[in-house]
């Protein structure tokens, strides 16, 4: 103490205390006492400040750590789920195929039950408008061959004294008629 | 009969027709005549279509027309025929005529009635039949008389829109209907 005393004296004999001994460095003392006050509080730090750190950084590293795991944890979750969505996917469209499958055998089932019945249908109608058609043509030859009969009969038996007879008869009606 | 169609042309023949007819002083004979070949016209498709046909030189159609009625007809029948069909008017012939024998019959107060028949009348039937019309019509008839052969038997006959139908053909094709 009576050193650094005795240096400070010195400084202040040596030279005026207002100006500075280099335009860079600052004085001796000043440079001692610095390097004394850093060591001095860079030793606390270590000594106090240290563990508190290493502490926090155990715990940050443990906290990143927990983050990171509970991370995997639910990523392997995910994949699991993922994959028994796949899994139930691939059931859903086993499934829909089935569906679909059964569906197009009942429709099959269907088509060919309605073209059964269309089939038959149309055989009554074919064969009711067969019969109509057959009935139509018969009807219409009956009717031309009993027209050619009626002619024929008619015109064959139109002597003279018929039509005389027939012409007496329409002048009786008409004259009766007044 | 030809149907009612009011062509001035016609009606100016017919009205040509009838006066000359009637300063000939032959109206009724003319009438009856040109009556009697209107119908012959119409029920004969080679008749009509000689008489229509352009292609014939009118001095041909003339000369058929002649041909047909010459001795057959007065000269004043046939020359009026004759003077329709030189003039291309043939196929207007039987509405000229028809509404000549309406003028004629209505000159007289008269109304044409038309009788078809499948044979030809005798004098005493056409009186008979005459005044059983008249008498159911309670008009005045100027009684024409065709023989169509197409009517098979009985008597058609028409007074004015008035039918009455007693032909055998009629009957016929009732019968075929309901067959």
């Amino acid at each position: 103490m009576n050193t650094i005393i005795r240096l400070l004296a010195e400084g202040e004999a040596e030279h005026d205390i207002t100006q500075t001994p280099s335009r860079f460095w600052p004085e001796r003392y000043e440079i001692i006492f610095g390097a004394f006050a850093s060591l001095l509080i860079f030793g606390l730090l270590v000594k106090f400040a240290g563990p508190l750190i290493k502490k926090g950084m155990a715990g940050r590293t443990a906290k990143i750590q927990a983050e990171l795991d509970a991370g995997e944890a639910a990523r392997a979750d995910a994949e699991t789920e993922a994959a028994q969505i796949r899994t139930a996917k691939g059931d859903i469209a086993t499934e829909r195929t089935r569906i679909l499958a059964e569906a197009d055998a009942q429709a099959a089932a269907i088509l060919e039950d309605g073209r059964s019945r269309v089939s038959a249908e149309v055989a009554d109608i074919d064969i009711a408008a067969a019969a109509g058609r057959v009935g139509d043509e018969l009807r219409a030859e009956i009717a031309s061959l009993s027209s050619a009969a009626v002619d024929h009969v008619v015109t064959g038996s139109l002597d003279a004294a018929t039509h005389q007879e027939l012409i007496e008869s329409f002048i009786t009606r008409v004259g009766a008629s007044a | 009969m030809s149907d009612g169609r009011s062509d001035p042309r016609i009606e100016g023949y017919a009205r040509g027709l009838f006066e000359i007819a009637r300063a000939e002083g032959t109206l009724d004979e003319v009438e009856d005549e040109l009556f009697r070949f209107a119908r012959s016209y119409e029920s004969s498709d080679t008749l009509s279509a000689a008489l229509t046909d352009e292609q014939i030189p009118a001095a041909k159609r003339q000369a058929i027309v002649e041909d047909l009625l010459g001795g057959k007809a007065t000269g004043t029948t046939t020359q009026l025929v004759s003077m329709v069909v030189g003039a291309g008017r043939g196929r207007d012939l039987p509405a000229i005529i028809d509404k000549l024998v309406a003028r004629a019959s209505a000159a007289k107060n008269l109304e044409v009635a038309e009788v078809r028949t499948a044979v030809a009348l005798t004098a005493d039937q056409q009186a008979r039949l005459g005044a059983a019309l008249a008498n159911a019509t309670g008009k005045q008839l100027n009684l024409k008389v065709v023989v169509d052969p197409s009517v098979l038997g009985g008597v058609v006959a028409t007074v004015g829109d008035t039918v009455i139908d007693g032909s055998v053909r009629t009957r016929i094709d009732q019968l075929k209907s309901r067959l």
